[in-house]
């Protein structure tokens, strides 16, 4: 039986897609079978930053009854398999996302992670993520909106009885103003799975003329280094310490005072 | 080029060593938001009433009302309900036995929604300000089944205790 793990956040642009996308391969260098789904239905991009956009049968056709969901997954990079969802408006409106829980089941067998890449907010599709998954990991930013929609997420898990797991802190900057992580452990209750710090080589990942998620392109950078430890953790795994990369002193200089 | 590069590293060396970084933690919001969960705290206590209050609000419903397929009334939110159990439950049989698929039925009316589900061999009606995907009304059928069924087995271990 897979653990079925959905990603949310509530508020947009908090990383959970890059987060999803990292964390499976991650697991999967742990030795996991893992199968990604692109549950955003309406606003999908788990396929663009896996660098997989051309998939011709999608989540959409499957929710449809127009496709076998078997037709609609992907070998994906290291090993990962990958559901995606259709990038064409013209399906999204037809979707009936309740049908979510019922594909899920039906893989439950194969895999030992499955992960679900939920949209924004707390619409029907995120509904649907939810309530297809026994767990949900929370993903946010070291701000209060992202913190407030959080909070909203998991109450809102918890009446669809997905357990809520811990949080992921994305984007952390280690600025006076933030939110400590104790502080969000606090007020969301939750123990927290991962500090990710910010990282210009995320960004840079999308940058590329062959698109690749930083966990393969620089599997040594801070932010690769932390989604490697939310997967040891989410597996029970222990990682020796990846070595972070060597700088020079002119390097370390101007990363110290150049991140602000 | 470069001397924007040169600007912006003695932008960041001033920021870090003079310390004139003007960000501060928005305590008062964190003070908020540390009470939020507090609010949303769905814990069941041993009435029975209460706990479908506290059912209530969880998930953000007027009122409910659990009959069984015949009609008759299990449990109601507001303490009666019988002609709208009646009621509830042959529109949903008419409606099932027009079309066969059906899974839930929403009505809406001028003051909110009416909706009905079945779920465990029961017919749950519910009353809300707005809609509730059959997600969410399968939830609450999932949640009222599991609280009758653990009050049924509260009221035969207390029978059980009287008979000793």
């Amino acid at each position: 039986m897979a653990r079925v793990i959905t990603v949310a956040s509530g508020k947009g642009g908090t990383g959970k897609t890059t987060i999803t996308a990292n964390l499976g391969i991650a697991l999967s260098k742990l030795g996991k079978k893992v199968l990604l789904i692109d549950a955003d239905v309406a606003m999908a991009n788990l396929s663009l930053i896996l660098g997989m956009q051309s998939s011709p049968i999608t989540l959409h056709d499957v929710l449809l009854g127009e496709a076998q969901v078997h037709d609609a997954i992907y070998d994906g990079p290291n090993g990962v398999q990958f559901i995606p969802s259709g990038l064409s408006l013209d399906n999204y409106k037809r979707v009936d996302s309740e049908r979510l829980a019922g594909i899920v089941l039906q893989l439950n067998e194969k895999y030992d992670f499955i992960l679900l890449d939920a949209a924004a907010g707390i619409e029907k599709n995120v509904l649907s993520a939810l309530s297809a998954s026994q767990e949900t990991l929370l993903v946010t930013m070291p701000t209060s909106p992202a913190l407030a929609d959080a909070l909203k997420t998991k109450i809102v898990a918890q009446r669809l009885n997905s357990k809520v797991i811990g949080v992921v802190i994305n984007f952390v900057m280690s600025e006076k103003g933030e939110i400590t992580k104790q502080e969000i452990s606090s007020i969301l209750e939750l123990p927290v799975y991962g500090n990710v710090p910010f990282d210009a080589e995320v960004r840079k990942s999308f940058m590329q003329q062959k698109i690749a998620p930083v966990l393969l392109r620089k599997p040594d950078t801070p932010a690769s280094v932390e989604i490697q430890k939310i997967a040891s953790r989410l597996t029970g795994i222990k990682v020796p310490d990846a070595p972070v990369e060597q700088k020079g002193f002119l390097s370390k200089l101007f990363s110290f005072f150049g991140k602000r | 080029m470069v001397i924007f590069v040169v600007f912006g590293f003695f932008r960041s060396f001033a920021n870090r060593v003079l310390d004139i970084d003007d960000t501060s933690k928005p305590q008062a919001q964190v003070d908020f938001l540390h009470d939020f969960l507090s609010k949303h705290n769905y814990v069941y206590s041993n009435d029975f009433e209460e706990n479908l209050n506290i059912l209530k609000k969880k998930h953000l419903v007027d009122s409910f009302l659990v009959t069984s397929m015949d009609g008759s009334v299990v449990v109601s939110s507001d303490g009666n309900g019988v002609n709208e159990g009646l009621i509830g439950t042959a529109m949903f049989s008419y409606i099932k036995g027009e079309m066969p698929s059906s899974e839930a039925v929403l009505i809406k009316k001028e003051d909110g929604w009416f909706m009905i589900v079945p779920f465990n061999k029961k017919i749950f009606i519910i009353k809300a300000g707005s809609e509730l995907s059959n997600i969410e009304l399968r939830a609450l059928a999932l949640d009222l089944s599991s609280l009758l069924h653990d009050n049924v087995n509260e009221g035969k271990s207390k029978e059980a205790q009287f008979a000793r």
